[in-house]
């Protein structure tokens, strides 16, 4: 280790919280490949609980002594080769410390209310081990300090994501649920790789800090700054979620819940993380910060859109969570890593307690089906109550998380662009909506057949559930602390009223909506084109599939039928060309002895001959 | 030392052929595992001895043969060709392991394994021309031999068709060779380099040219290919891994070694238009794999995209980017041959690799679960995924190549966008899923429910595991593989640029 004894253990030892997840992971192997089949798959998620409380724990010491320390840097040497040099990278800041606790604290929280969600399931050592994978990688990714690691562990991200979705990988939606993650993810990523790989060329270095200095002092021609800039924020968009490359994050919801509840909070967070990691990069061609912010925009008003009109508890508010990264998003854009993060965190803790309570909705009833929900208010009130603490935390109505994050957005943003903050107003009215709209659904109304002998859920899915939902309480008090350092909380009273009103706005309108049955799907022609145009996601999967995957099969079948018919038809044809001329030519030997030496003598003259011109 | 490598498997050769005694398989696959140990633990040593500090021929053996026309016994190993051998004889071992159910003509099969791998490592070593040419040839016949007699049943028109195309490619790589010793007039056959005062532009491109023909076949570059699928399909499991593993590598090590080496300003020359080739032969093998409904010809196809990267990489030339074909060559051996051994068991269980009949694979009791697992490893590690072999290789053959190539390079990587699109869609399709190995044409057949395979056993994974764990330590530990090779890729890549600053310096 190329550090200093002084350094306190704790973070001489940081390299090792990456590697606590993927240890996790190697220890359920045997559960997991079926090994050890006697005791049941149980042992493998106590032992990842073991290794996330030690990740979370070390994490604590880290924040403890970089709060008397000061930031920390840890870099590890990987591969060395000419004038390239891959290293491994922490940053140790408080930044960055928060958002590991972020991750490794939802993942540990996530992973007891797993216990109690998947019980039955017969492969849940597999699921801990792919929850091990997934927490490594994003714990390393958070930390990370340079652009070749967080690539790295972006792509594990990716691998375990796909993992995760295709879980129940026996049931066909299933199946295209995890073709397209992956797919879709790949494609970011893939664009990324060439963003990694021209930086890797062009400034050497690729620690982050380095990159920022190359970045401002190097002169770039406008087509190669375009093309860096959108390569780099490719895979961000992928990993976020946004337009057009959000498919895959509603798809990904036919996998296990506990996965969701990850993929929903931290999963999207470590890829705005890395996002605003390479800001500074990006920044250097206009044209990605257009698109960026585009991008953004399009994201939080369509997500926030096609939210409303789902019918699966799930999917209801994964579009909600493409449309909060895209406020992320429009955040990054306008340079505000502060306020970005400050969303990141809000959203991540309300919106992992949201599908905490949704998932407790659906293991009691085994329905994710809003139309065929309701009443479940009195029968579950643990459950209702973290739904109604997450919804107040994700909406700008009450001074809970987002509040704050909407406010400030606002704020910044009226002056500069006064249509964003419209923009950013209308969704949180629409996200008021939609959550209102579910609750009147699912914990209000009458009860249905399926919800009639609901009762609440067990202690390991109530537990974490509760202990989330005082922290979404107190998040008010963690932002005023964190506010005596970094003035986070001054906006005006007019934005204020601005917020207040536009989530008031969103509630009475969510109240007054008519949501019975009939009206999910109306009979009105015009009401119901658009019910079917933001249900169906404007058609994305069906634009999609007329482009971009017609075009890479047609390729594949005219390749492989040139193949066939062109290069191996002509081979073919050679080989039985000569066979035929064979046949013939055996017909034409006369057998006699002279004729053989005369074509011998002509051979050769013309052999010596071709090879004294040729030579000479 | 380096003699002993070829003895082994020669010796090994022989003892087989006269064994006393009616042939029993077993005792045959066993000698054959003992020699193949005994041949990497060889190489192992080799390793051991090895000074990853010089970028030259090392270890160097020789005595003169047939000197009179510059056929000479000269061996040498440098940190190109020591990768190489070691992957020959763990692939080689891996592909005996891997033999179970060989019942005719045992003593044949194992010995003609055993020459192969003696061949090929004769060929990585050879420090002259004629020498590798005769190794290149030796190895030729066993393989057709392989396929003709214990392939599929189309065997005899791959079998032929791979015979032709190597042959063909043999002739010409011949014939350089011998035309190199024509233009220049003299029996000159060692590794020296080409340059322009010893023989002119022209003669050099036209060398150059048919070498480039002749190893591409072998490579296989398109349009060179169409050999390649039909060989994997006929061929059996260990052939295929003995094919995709060792025998591609030959092509591809002929091109940095003969081409890039013996002409490197004819190939400065043309790199231009060998990054754009390799870029159409990525694209082109990547789309043609899409189309596939045969695993292995999947599998084959893939091996024409990945391929090309070695192309695009020695094209480029520079430091980075022949390390990075050499550690392209290394993980393409270890990933193809493991997706080839999974699929074998996948063919041996199922009785059919057919992408539209096979579904579900992964079920855990009735299914291949754990065949599963390693295959979704190995696709992701063929895509690139980081973590794996794959990855780093990619990321040092784009890397090296950005700069000198930038618009091929960005296809290649397109390229390899696409090989997780056709992977992904032989793990979704034959993996994922509810579990049937019937047309879905069928449904009173595709309804059944009572599809048990039978359990693959431990010892039938475990040489699909040690290339796995293979596949991850490099993928992990770059490093060690980057120790031993960076020398001589560094000195390489000076070739050209040192010849360039030589011309300039002597004009000026």
């Amino acid at each position: 280790m190329p550090l200093p004894d002084a350094l306190p253990l704790p973070i001489q030892l940081a390299w090792l919280i990456p590697l606590y997840g993927f240890s996790g992971m190697v220890l359920s192997l045997p559960w997991a490949t079926g090994w050890i089949k006697r005791n049941g798959p149980r042992p493998a998620a106590y032992l990842n609980l073991l290794m996330t409380l030690v990740a979370v724990l070390h994490g604590s010491l880290l924040i403890q002594e970089v709060l008397s320390l000061g930031p920390q840097h840890l870099d590890i040497p990987w591969f060395h080769a000419a004038d390239l040099d891959l290293r491994i990278g922490f940053d140790l800041s408080l930044t960055n410390l928060a958002a590991l606790e972020l991750v490794t604290g939802m993942s540990l929280i996530g992973q007891v209310f797993a216990l109690g969600y998947l019980d039955k399931e017969w492969s849940l050592a597999r699921f801990f081990a792919l929850l091990g994978f997934f927490e490594g990688a994003m714990a390393g990714v958070v930390l990370s300090s340079n652009l070749f690691m967080s690539y790295f562990l972006l792509e594990m991200l990716t691998l375990s994501t796909y993992l995760l979705v295709g879980f129940w990988y026996a049931q066909p939606l299933v199946v295209t649920a995890a073709r397209d993650a992956f797919l879709t993810k790949r494609v970011g990523d893939v664009l990324l790789l060439m963003g990694v790989v021209a930086l890797s060329a062009w400034a050497g270095s690729m620690e982050f800090d380095d990159l920022y200095v190359w970045a401002a002092q190097t002169p770039f021609s406008p087509l190669a700054a375009s093309l860096l800039g959108l390569g780099l924020i490719a895979g961000p968009m992928g990993k976020c979620a946004q337009f057009p490359m959000h498919l895959w994050l509603d798809e990904a919801m036919e996998g296990p819940n506990p996965a969701s509840i990850l993929r929903n909070s931290v999963v999207v967070t470590c890829g705005s993380v890395v996002l605003l990691k390479l800001m500074p990069v990006v920044r250097i061609s206009p044209v990605a910060t257009t698109v960026l912010l585009a991008v953004g925009t399009i994201s939080a008003l369509g997500g926030a859109l096609v939210a409303i009109a789902q019918v699966d508890l799930k999917r209801a508010f994964s579009y909600s969570t493409t449309s909060y990264l895209g406020l992320v998003f429009i955040a990054i854009a306008f340079e505000q890593p502060l306020l970005a993060l400050l969303l990141l965190f809000t959203h991540g803790l309300a919106k992992a307690l949201l599908f905490m309570s949704v998932g407790s909705v659906i293991a009691t009833t085994n329905c994710q089906d809003l139309t065929e929900l309701g009443g479940l208010g009195p029968r579950m009130p643990a459950t209702t109550t973290a739904f109604l603490v997450a919804g107040a935390g994700l909406t700008g109505l009450l001074p809970l998380g987002c509040f704050w994050g909407y406010g400030l957005l606002v704020q910044t943003l009226w002056p500069q662009a006064p249509l964003l903050a419209g923009i950013v107003l209308l969704t949180n009215a629409l996200t008021a909506l939609n959550l209102v709209r579910v609750f009147r659904q699912v914990f209000l109304d009458v009860s249905h057949p399926k919800t009639r002998r609901a009762q609440e859920v067990n202690w390991l899915m109530a537990l974490p559930m509760v202990s989330l939902a005082v922290l979404v309480l107190v998040t008010p008090l963690v932002i005023q602390r964190l506010d005596s350092l970094h003035s986070l909380t001054t906006f005006s009273g007019l934005t204020t009223v601005l917020v207040v009103a536009s989530g008031s706005i969103g509630l009475v309108a969510g109240c007054l909506i008519r949501l019975d049955r009939f009206w999910s799907r109306s009979v009105i022609k015009p009401l119901r084109t658009l019910q079917d145009l933001l249900a169906y996601d404007f058609y994305t999967d069906r634009i999609y599939r007329a482009t971009i995957v017609a075009f890479v099969s047609g390729l594949a079948t005219l390749t492989n039928s040139v193949d066939r018919v062109l290069v191996n038809g002509l081979v073919n044809r050679i080989g039985s060309a000569s066979m035929a001329s064979a046949e013939s030519l055996k017909l034409g030997v006369s057998g006699q002895l002279q004729s053989y030496v005369l074509t011998v003598l002509v051979a050769i003259v013309l052999l010596l001959g071709s090879l004294s011109w040729f030579h000479g | 030392m380096l003699s002993t490598l070829l003895l082994i498997p020669f010796l090994g050769a022989f003892v087989l052929l006269f064994w006393p005694g009616q042939p029993v398989p077993g005792r045959m696959r066993v000698v054959t595992i003992v020699v193949l140990a005994l041949q990497l633990a060889w190489s192992l040593r080799v390793l051991l001895a090895f000074d990853p500090d010089v970028g030259g021929m090392q270890l160097q053996e020789s005595f003169a043969w047939v000197s009179s026309i510059g056929l000479d016994y000269r061996l040498g190993i440098d940190g190109l060709s020591l990768p190489l051998v070691v992957i020959n004889a763990a692939l080689t071992l891996v592909s005996a392991v891997c033999t179970r159910d060989i019942s005719q003509r045992p003593r044949i099969y194992f010995a003609l394994l055993l020459l192969i791998s003696g061949a090929v490592n004769g060929a990585f070593l050879a420090e002259n021309l004629l020498l590798f040419f005769l190794f290149y040839e030796l190895e030729l016949v066993p393989l057709w031999l392989l396929i003709s007699i214990w392939g599929g049943s189309e065997r005899a028109y791959a079998a032929t068709k791979f015979l032709i195309f190597t042959a063909v490619s043999g002739v010409l790589i011949l014939g350089a060779f011998l035309g190199l010793a024509l233009f220049t007039g003299t029996v000159d056959f060692s590794l020296t380099p080409v340059l322009s005062e010893r023989l002119a532009m022209g003669s050099q491109l036209l060398l150059l040219g048919a070498l480039l023909i002749g190893f591409g076949i072998k490579i296989p570059l398109v349009p060179f290919h169409t050999w390649l699928p039909d060989a994997h399909t006929q061929a059996s499991t260990p052939v295929s891994v003995l094919l995709a593993g060792v025998l591609l590598k030959l092509g591809t090590y002929g091109l940095l070694r003969f081409c890039l080496g013996m002409f490197p300003e004819a190939w400065a020359l043309l790199a231009p238009w060998l990054a754009g080739w390799a870029a159409v032969s990525v694209l082109y093998g990547s789309l043609a794999a899409i189309a596939q409904r045969d695993m292995k010809r999947m599998v084959a196809y893939s091996s024409v995209g990945h391929m090309g990267y070695i192309l695009l990489a020695a094209a480029a030339a520079t430091p980075v980017s022949l390390l990075g074909a050499v550690f392209q060559m290394v993980s393409h051996g270890l990933i193809s041959a493991l997706l080839f051994l999974l699929v074998g068991i996948v063919y041996r269980k199922t009785g059919t690799r057919d992408l539209e009949v096979l579904r579900g694979l992964l079920n855990p009791e009735r299914g291949l679960p754990f065949t599963g697992t390693l295959m979704i490893l190995g696709v992701m590690a063929s895509a690139g995924l980081p973590g794996m072999a794959g990855f780093i290789s990619e990321f040092l053959v784009f890397r090296g190549s950005l700069e000198a190539f930038p618009l091929a390079t960005l296809l290649c990587m397109v390229g390899s966008g696409l090989t997780a699109v056709y992977f992904l869609l032989l793990v979704n399709r034959a993996f994922f899923g509810r579990m049937a190995i019937t047309p879905a044409s069928d449904p009173v057949a595709d309804a059944r429910l009572d599809i048990r395979l039978a359990a693959v056993a431990p010892r039938e994974t475990i040489p699909a595991m040690a290339l796995a764990v293979g596949v991850v330590l490099i993928g992990l530990f770059p490093a060690w593989l980057g120790r031993i090779s960076e020398a001589a890729s560094t000195t390489m890549a000076q070739l050209p640029a040192l010849l360039a600053s030589l011309q300039i310096s002597g004009v000026g």
